[in-house]
């Protein structure tokens, strides 16, 4: 282009803008290949045989049949691979199983053979005998005195406990008892809290298995060459975390691991811990010398992947007349299943809520996780925020109602505001909470629709309507977990200033390429087509932490945003050398190095690079940065400023309950969201519509079935995911609060428009109805038993002592 | 799970039925109550599958005398739309209206939904208040044979019916509505559309001053197949349709019916809908 022909060049922002995902139209299309759809030369085809049996000792193993099956390439179970070490955060859990089973999910043995077909047909020639064992089957149970032990420490042969050395991870040593882990916490003097209150309320509310449904089912493929390095197509959330776990595993050193991601049919949490199944696809591509692919039938999903935490809660909460809150005390009690995954860290989010969503003086908090033979829950969107505010959100609206006092006016009145830090050393540096709970209360009409349903609850007709409002705090700037919460960049402009970012951060749907790309052009002054993303191979991506609490976007934008400030720097400096001006006085825009007062062009940004390039001082733009958020690690007490921003929102829910069948048919949505800022609107809203209807599915429709250890419903005809008819008018707005430490001002948002709903839901159905349901989810018949007075009141009394 | 010997798509009835005849054959017809089935290791194919799609003259919906006439290929999506049903059966095509999907509408059919003899089969329930009966044809000796028999007598058990193996239900005849019909379909699931039915209800009669007669009840998912209900019929049975009579009616119904408890619901919870829905509909009849 003829720089002539542009006379000036006005500054223009991409931020705020409504872009396109970079990947839709591959999707949109069909064209995206997923590890489903990847081939690789040579490769076999791997399925695992599950126990039949919920709890039992396996008494035999024979896979002689299935061995000599035409095309089977390796049958192996636990005895073949002596050296398995226990996976998971309590490395309770070896992958395959020899001795004993815990539940129906566990891997007995695994095939590689030509085909999915001949490997199943050998997964059917395996015989196992079983001894069943006593079935623990809620986490009540587990608890009580002389409850049959799932981790039973392992006995010498004269009856005594083995000795072993110390630090044997529980999947050798045992366990004496069923409990898996304790939190505890506490800020103020909750006793004197509670002497000091007007109204004290207290309810148990159970909380029940969901799992995440992702489009695209689990699965890897796992490949050695020659020199015994392992290349792994998997769909992990955390490559650079896998990346060492598995060299630990195989005892290699971790440069020798190699992990690429294919295009991941979603995540939501579910794939962030190691599962049997990707060390079980290692062991037989060691065995087959051949590269192995293990993909899960839709069925083998929702039996064998993990679930959202089920949760049984106890919570006592008080407050003066005048709706000063005074204190919370909780008590939960964790089914843990079989195994312990991310599931039972819950608490640390979830006390989080209960102590700092609102400003409370006094917080006392105490988790029990115990092993049972259920499935066992991973980490899902909202990580155990959704269980928390269905419970701190129904006593708001119950304290309020015990007071007399407006339910809005009673959270705006102990809402958090920014510049506080709280009882558990949360530093809400921006906070746009209380601007959260009247714009969204005014946008939905909330006060006067509470009333007029209120008028209504006794007219004529069976269905009545209702309104319910709940708000959440979430992190939104990372979260300090491991040693890092960091992620690094590398940005390379090239001859025709075309940019490369190569991101530590994983894309699993959620839009981060698009808003990275977004952040970076912004900086370069160039528009989002001149970027691509290169975000998936542990072999070239600088290390991050994983793609996990609603960070990416805070914690990756700021490096890609530094990254790409150094290359400005670095661009500037060479146009103002080579044209002779002050670098301070130079901008970039449009393509073009421009005179920032006056937006005049001094030189096209592509000739500059070449002439950077091609000549014989050559230099390259190619710059590196890593960013570290300014976060702390809790102390031992789980108290801490973890994360760098904090997110917050409050959503109204609007129902119509029809109490002849006891339909809830949700029928608008009215969020209103602190973000910090809005960075691309489309891929905000996309992502707010998604959470909501995923919170509306916990709370009308999803449920995972397990009874007595077996899960009854694996499939989508009974597993109810909720379909485009169903979901509600919409209604979402924007609380620009401009993080100081957020990229252009924002925090992250991914999970927190689930996290309300179906607190929110609650609160609508008591409008309508007058009838309080402590247990989800809210199906039709759950609701008409509980409108009948027929509802099982969840009971604690059982375990609140234990 | 029986491998499949032998794939067959007749093009005629006689071709079919020919095939049929000499036993052992599996018919597919949309193929989405088979393939799931077989798949799950629930129904096992026979030796012979046979493609029905390709045999003229199954598929349609057309006026026969005093009755409509609907071939056992018309699939979902076609009642829906069909002017006819909208004229003479519109229960039928509301029924259609709460039928899975799309997908599954465009390629499930009449025909299917009847012979896979589900108690909750959605079409089923209207069409024994309507008094359909259905034609099945076979071809023992060398020639054609048809017989008639009523919808609400052919279903025997879940997935069993009165069909015999070398038959193929052709179509089913619908009798042309009195004036004065009136009927209503009602079909509980916990979503509005891709939902097995928890309980659906349907009712029929011939509506005046005030009066019901020809009253016909039928619930689904409430017995091992679509039932009638007698006693609630008789409750209804030219009595005034007035608030007492509604509930009497509504009241029988819930003692009327036996279900299930499985992971859909309840027997409690069914009952208490057969109750409540049946007094709506019934309220519903009487204000129109
Ligand atoms: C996702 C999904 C959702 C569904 N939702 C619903 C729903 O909401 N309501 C509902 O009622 N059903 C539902 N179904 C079940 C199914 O779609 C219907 O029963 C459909 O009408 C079956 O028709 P088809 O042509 O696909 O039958 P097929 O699967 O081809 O056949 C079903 C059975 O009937 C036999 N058969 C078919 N035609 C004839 C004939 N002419 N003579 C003799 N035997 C015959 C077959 O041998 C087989 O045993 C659903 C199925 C799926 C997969």
């Amino acid at each position: 282009m003829n720089v002539a022909e542009k006379p000036v060049i006005a500054p223009e922002s991409l931020i705020g803008q409504r872009i396109q995902k970079k990947d839709a139209p591959e999707k949109a299309a069909g064209k995206t290949r997923y590890i489903q759809d990847m081939i690789v030369p040579g490769v076999l085809h791997a399925k695992i045989l599950r126990s039949s049996r919920v709890h039992a000792k396996i008494k035999s193993i024979d896979t002689s049949a299935a061995k000599a099956l035409p095309g089977v390439h390796v049958v192996l179970t636990a005895a073949d691979v002596p050296d398995q070490q226990p996976i998971g955060v309590a490395r309770d859990h070896l992958p395959l199983k020899g001795e004993r089973v815990r539940s129906l999910r566990d891997e007995i043995a695994a095939v590689a053979a030509d085909s999915e077909e001949i490997a199943e047909a050998a997964l059917r020639l395996i015989r196992v005998e079983y001894e069943d064992l006593p079935i623990v089957a809620t986490p009540e149970d587990a608890i009580k005195p002389g409850a049959p032990l799932i981790h039973p420490v392992p006995l010498a042969a004269d009856g005594q406990p083995k000795a072993l050395p110390p630090k044997t991870p529980i999947a050798f040593a045992g366990k004496p008892d069923n409990i898996a882990m304790r939190f505890d916490y506490t800020h103020g003097d909750v006793a004197q809290a509670e002497a000091e209150s007007d109204v004290v309320v207290e309810d148990t509310f159970q909380l029940h298995y969901v799992t995440h449904c992702c489009m695209g089912v689990s699965g890897v493929i796992a490949e050695f060459d020659a020199s015994g390095n392992l290349l792994m197509y998997s769909n992990t959330q955390v490559p650079f975390l896998h990346k060492r776990e598995f060299a630990e595993y195989l005892n290699i050193d971790p440069s020798r691991v190699r992990i690429i991601q294919p295009p991941i049919g979603g995540g939501f949490g579910s794939k962030l811990d190691i599962y049997p199944f990707e060390v079980i696809c290692i062991f037989l591509a060691r065995a087959a010398k051949r590269p192995v692919k293990m993909v899960f039938t839709r069925e083998e999903e929702f039996l064998a992947s993990p679930t959202r935490q089920p949760v049984l809660l106890t919570l006592r909460s008080g407050c003066k007349k005048d709706g000063t809150l005074t204190f919370r005390q909780v008590h939960t009690l964790h089914d843990n299943g079989a195994y312990t995954s991310w599931g039972a860290t819950t608490p640390f989010v979830m006390m989080q809520t209960f102590s700092s969503l609102y400003r409370v003086p006094a917080c006392d908090y105490h988790t029990t996780v115990v092993y049972t033979n259920n499935p066992y829950a991973g980490s899902f969107r909202g990580y155990g925020n959704l269980q928390a505010t269905f419970a701190i959100e129904q006593h708001m609206d119950m304290l309020a109602e015990k007071i007399g006092m407006d339910p809005l006016n009673f959270r705006i009145k102990n809402a958090q505001d920014a510049g506080e830090v709280t009882g558990q050393g949360m530093s809400f540096k921006s906070c746009g909470f209380k601007e959260c709970l009247t714009t969204a209360a005014e946008r939905s009409d909330y006060r006067k629709k509470h009333a007029d349903n209120l008028a209504n609850r006794d007219a004529p007709g069976p269905v009545k309507r209702g309104i319910g409002m709940a708000s959440m705090l979430h992190v939104g700037g990372g979260a300090k977990i491991y040693p890092s919460d960091g992620c690094g960049t590398i940005l390379k402009l090239d001859d025709f200033a075309n940019v490369t970012l190569i991101t530590g951060a994983s894309e699993i749907g959620q839009g981060s390429e698009t808003v990275l790309s977004q952040l970076v052009c912004e900086e370069l002054g160039l528009p989002i087509s001149a970027v691509t993303v290169v975000n998936n191979d542990t072999a070239i991506t600088p290390w991050d932490v994983g793609v996990h609490a609603s960070r990416t976007t805070f914690i990756a934008g700021n490096s890609a945003i530094g990254a790409a400030r150094k290359a400005k720097a670095k661009i500037l400096a060479a146009a103002a050398k080579k044209h002779g001006c002050d670098e301070a006085m130079l901008d970039l825009r449009g393509g073009f190095v421009v005179v920032a007062e006056t937006g005049e062009p001094v030189v096209e940004l592509a000739r500059l690079m070449r002439n950077l390039h091609f000549s014989d001082k050559a230099e390259l733009v190619m710059t590196t940065f890593y960013y570290e958020p300014p976060s702390v690690h809790q102390d031992k007490g789980f108290k801490g400023d973890v994360s760098a921003a904090y997110a917050w929102a409050t959503q109204v829910v609007e129902v119509e309950v029809d109490t002849d069948t006891g339909i809830v048919k949700m029928t608008k949505v009215t969020g209103t969201h602190d973000v910090g800022r809005v960075l691309n609107r489309l891929g905000l809203e996309g992502q707010i519509e998604g959470g909501v209807v995923m919170g509306q599915g916990y709370a009308l429709t999803e449920n995972l079935i397990v009874e007595n250890g077996v899960t009854r419903n694996p499939n989508f005809r009974d597993y109810k995911l909720v379909t485009a008819p169903e979901i509600p008018e919409m209604d979402i707005t924007f609380v620009e609060s401009m993080d100081g430490e957020g990229p252009q001002g924002a925090k992250g948002v991914g999970e927190a428009p689930s996290i309300c709903i179906a607190a929110a839901a609650a609160n609508a159905i008591y409008n309508a109805t007058g009838v309080r349901i402590f247990g989800l989810p809210f199906t039709p018949e759950a609701v008409y038993r509980a409108l009948r007075g027929k509802a099982e009141k969840p009971n604690w009394q059982a375990w609140k002592s234990a | 799970m029986t491998a499949i010997e032998r794939y067959a798509a007749p093009q005629s009835l006689d071709e079919a039925l020919g095939i049929l005849q000499q036993g052992e054959v599996t018919i597919l017809a949309g193929g989405t109550d088979l393939m799931p089935q077989t798949k799950a290791g629930r129904v096992a194919f026979k030796p012979t599958l046979m493609n029905i799609g390709r045999v003229a003259g199954l598929k349609g919906v057309t006026l026969d005398g005093q009755h409509l006439r609907i071939g056992a290929l018309t699939t979902i999506s076609e009642l829906l739309r069909d002017p006819l049903v909208a004229q003479h059966a519109p229960v039928l095509a509301e029924a259609c209206d709460h039928f899975a999907s799309d997908q599954i509408r465009n390629a499930g059919t009449l025909g299917g939904n009847i012979n896979n003899a589900s108690p909750a089969g959605d079409t089923l329930v209207p069409l024994i208040v309507l008094d359909t009966e259905v034609e099945l044809a076979s071809k023992p000796n060398g020639s054609v044979a048809t017989r008639r028999m009523p919808l609400a007598e052919f279903f025997t058990g879940p997935g069993r019916t009165k069909r015999n193996a070398n038959e193929l239900l052709t179509a089913v005849r619908i009798p042309l509505p009195k004036p004065g019909h009136v009927a209503r379909f009602y079909k509980f699931g916990t979503r509005p559309a891709l939902d097995i039915s928890t309980i659906s209800i349907g009712i029929a009669g011939v509506m005046r001053d005030g009066t019901l007669t020809n009253t016909r009840v039928a619930f689904g998912a409430v017995a091992p197949t679509p039932v009638r209900a007698p006693r609630t019929e008789a409750a209804l049975e030219g009595r005034r349709l007035d608030a007492g009579a509604i509930e009497a009616a509504a009241d029988a119904a819930r003692d009327e019916v036996n279900p299930i408890d499985d992971i859909r619901a309840s027997a409690w919870y069914r009952k208490e809908l057969i109750h409540n829905m049946t007094k709506r509909m019934l309220d519903h009849v009487a204000q129109a």
